[in-house]
């Protein structure tokens, strides 16, 4: 019952506020199937979702948003880490934990978003359970410490955020944002100052970020809630952004120095670029450099594996570049291919996708991956080639 | 009444002379002063018609100001594009897009102008040029002649050599009465004989002073697919908040 009760709560004064105009209900139900062949027998997982979602604007000044996703998974629900692994890596795994090492698609049912803006002349301020997006980088944003993108998956929407968000808009184009993600204690809590303006074709930023980054060390339980040793440590990010045309070219570049509390200090980087042909098709090129991962495969451990596959770090590999062509072969159609390439153990994923807008506000989407490095690489054939099948219906 | 006489001849031999002697520039100057209000906001429906006969309409709200130097358009249906939202600044030489559902403003390069937008016969560039008549072509008047049944100017706008318009020529037939561009053909950026796109605007009605063509159509002879615009309502030099044409307005 309880599990309803965000959903019953925004339906409930979506009944209240129904007479109004400025009262608006959307969202979307979607239905996917992914499968992957793992030792040769394909496993397949598939994935229920219900996006409900409210906007109200009883004035200009104020704005009410609030979406709740109901998510149920059937079919695989458990994925075993070990079996995307090297020998080498699963030497190192203890027998007794063996069971620890899981991928787990829990079922969801949250209110993901939930946050009142108040809008004044020259300031915004927006509390609640809200999104944080920072950074220009398609697949990578080295300056988003709040989110890990999916890279097969890199344009899919992502949770929603408990902050306080104030953003000021003194002139034109120039905006200073300061954030303040609450935890357990002010020390444990994220802050983020983020000054934005634009010089002559150029969006550009500078941010401050200070948070509690949640990794853990998957060789060691912690007897108390009989899961993974947390190692929580302060991070601070000192981070650019950069985004606009050079030579005819779209051109981005994301920088982020990590300064760590225990661990040695690292710095991660992406830069892009993009063009769009006249005959339509899109090409884009994205290069990242993660100096927190390992760039020779045969160090990569455990932990590296895990914390990526936990998303709690971005790759597995140091550097790592991603290639797009995407043409429309009709005017709802758009058929795309991207490549993945970790340059540093040399594997590489081939990613065919197909985007389709079957009808007024039905979408379907297909993509199929085909890794092709040597066992142990960040893209192996033991991760398993398979793929993706996703409808959406939005109303 | 000699003088009187004398000064009526006058004005009589030099009105339909003056018609004459009106140049291209003239003529797309006026034009140019027609479409770029100081400031407008409306709603429009678009419907594209695709080769294979698919129908899809989106709903939009537009803001222009600035004699159409900055223009930002909103969806608001169908679902799947609802608040998408773009930010077209310095007659669309600065695009932003902005995604709702991951709540992303994302910076378009030029090149991006030649998109089709939404999958319609309208690119970016066709939206949101602004002055792009005057600045980014050279204007020829040719013969006049009839087109949709009414008396106009045709004039030919040949592409300058620094623009990067899609465009390599443009052939505008202007209704000789109230300077408004009834037809335009586009022509292909390598082959300048070869017409790619054709709009025709119709139901002119006059607002606010403006004439304002209720219903556009472009349609694309390559692919054989058509998007009509509506204009649901409209209005014109009203005050807009500079505000709104910020990435802060992007997302409302």
């Amino acid at each position: 019952m309880r599990r309803w009760l965000p959903a019953a709560l925004i339906m409930l004064s979506a009944s209240a506020a129904s007479g109004q105009d400025d009262l608006e209900l959307f969202g979307y139900l979607e239905s996917q199937l992914m499968g992957a062949e793992i030792k040769s027998t394909f496993y397949h997982v598939q994935t229920n979702k219900l996006r409900f979602d409210m906007k109200y604007s009883p004035s200009d000044h104020v704005t009410v948003v609030a979406n709740y996703n109901d998510v149920t998974y059937h079919g695989k629900r458990q994925w075993n880490v070990p079996d995307f692994l090297s020998n080498q890596v699963k030497a190192g795994i203890a027998d007794p934990m063996a069971s620890f090492y899981v991928i787990p698609f829990e079922d969801q049912h949250i209110l993901d978003n939930a946050n009142l803006r108040l809008s004044f002349n020259s300031f915004d301020i927006t509390v609640g359970k809200q999104q944080i997006s920072l950074g220009s980088g398609y697949v990578w944003n080295p300056i988003d410490v709040f989110n890990v993108k999916d890279v097969l998956d890199p344009t899919y929407e992502q949770p929603g955020h408990n902050a306080a968000r104030v953003d000021v808009h003194p002139w034109g184009s120039f905006n200073l944002t300061a954030l303040y993600t609450p935890e357990d204690t002010w020390e444990s809590s994220g802050k983020l100052v983020q000054i934005k303006g634009r010089i002559p074709r150029f969006d550009v930023s500078l941010l401050f970020i200070e948070t509690l980054w949640r990794f853990h060390d998957y060789t060691r339980l912690d007897t108390l809630d009989y899961g993974f040793l947390e190692l929580p440590e302060r991070r601070r990010v000192i981070g650019a952004n950069a985004e606009g045309e050079l030579l005819s070219l779209g051109l981005y570049a994301e920088y982020g120095y990590n300064d760590m509390e225990f661990t040695e200090d690292f710095h991660e980087w992406a830069v892009g670029l993009n063009y769009t042909f006249d005959f339509q098709t899109y090409v884009m090129l994205e290069f990242y450099q993660n100096t927190f991962a390992k760039s020779d495969y045969h160090d990569y451990d455990i932990n590296d594996w895990m914390r990526f596959l936990a998303m709690e770090q971005k790759t597995v590999s140091r550097d790592q570049l991603y290639a797009l062509v995407q043409h429309p072969v009709t005017d709802f159609t758009e058929f795309g291919v991207s490549g993945i390439w970790s340059i540093s153990d040399g594997s590489f994923a081939l990613v065919p996708t197909l985007t389709w807008s079957l009808f007024e506000n039905v979408d379907v989407t297909a993509y199929a991956n085909v890794n092709f490095g040597e066992d142990g690489t960040a893209y192996s054939k033991l991760m398993g080639d398979g793929g993706l099948l996703r409808a959406r219906v939005y109303f | 009444m000699k003088v009187v006489l004398i000064f009526m001849l006058i004005l009589v031999s030099i009105s339909p002379a003056r018609a004459q002697e009106l140049t291209g520039d003239d003529i797309i100057q006026k034009v140019n002063d027609i479409l770029s209000p100081g400031s407008s906001h409306g709603t429009s429906k678009m419907t594209i018609i695709t080769t294979s006969g698919k129908e899809r309409t989106f709903v939009m709200e537009s803001w222009s100001k600035n004699d159409g130097e900055k223009n930002l358009i909103r969806y608001s249906e169908p679902r799947r594009v609802k608040d998408q939202a773009v930010l077209m600044l310095n007659n669309a030489d600065d695009i932003w897009m902005y995604f709702p559902r991951t709540q992303r403003v994302r910076k378009l390069a030029t090149h991006a102008k030649k998109q089709k937008m939404q999958g319609s016969d309208f690119s970016y560039e066709d939206m949101g040029s602004g002055d792009a008549f005057i600045t980014d072509f050279t204007a020829k008047r040719l013969d006049d002649g009839k087109a949709e049944g009414e008396n106009c100017y045709c004039v030919e706008l040949v592409k300058k050599k620094d623009s990067d318009m899609s465009y390599s020529r443009l052939i505008m037939w202007v209704i000789k009465e109230n300077f408004y561009p009834i037809v335009i053909e586009y022509f292909d950026e390598d082959d300048s004989e070869r017409r790619i796109k054709r709009l025709v605007q119709s139901d002119i009605r006059v607002i606010d002073e403006i004439p304002t063509a209720w219903k556009v159509v472009m349609t694309n002879e390559e692919d054989n697919s058509r998007t009509t615009m509506e204009v649901v309502d409209i209005e014109y030099n009203i005050d807009v908040d500079d505000h709104l044409f910020t990435e802060r307005g992007m997302i409302r």
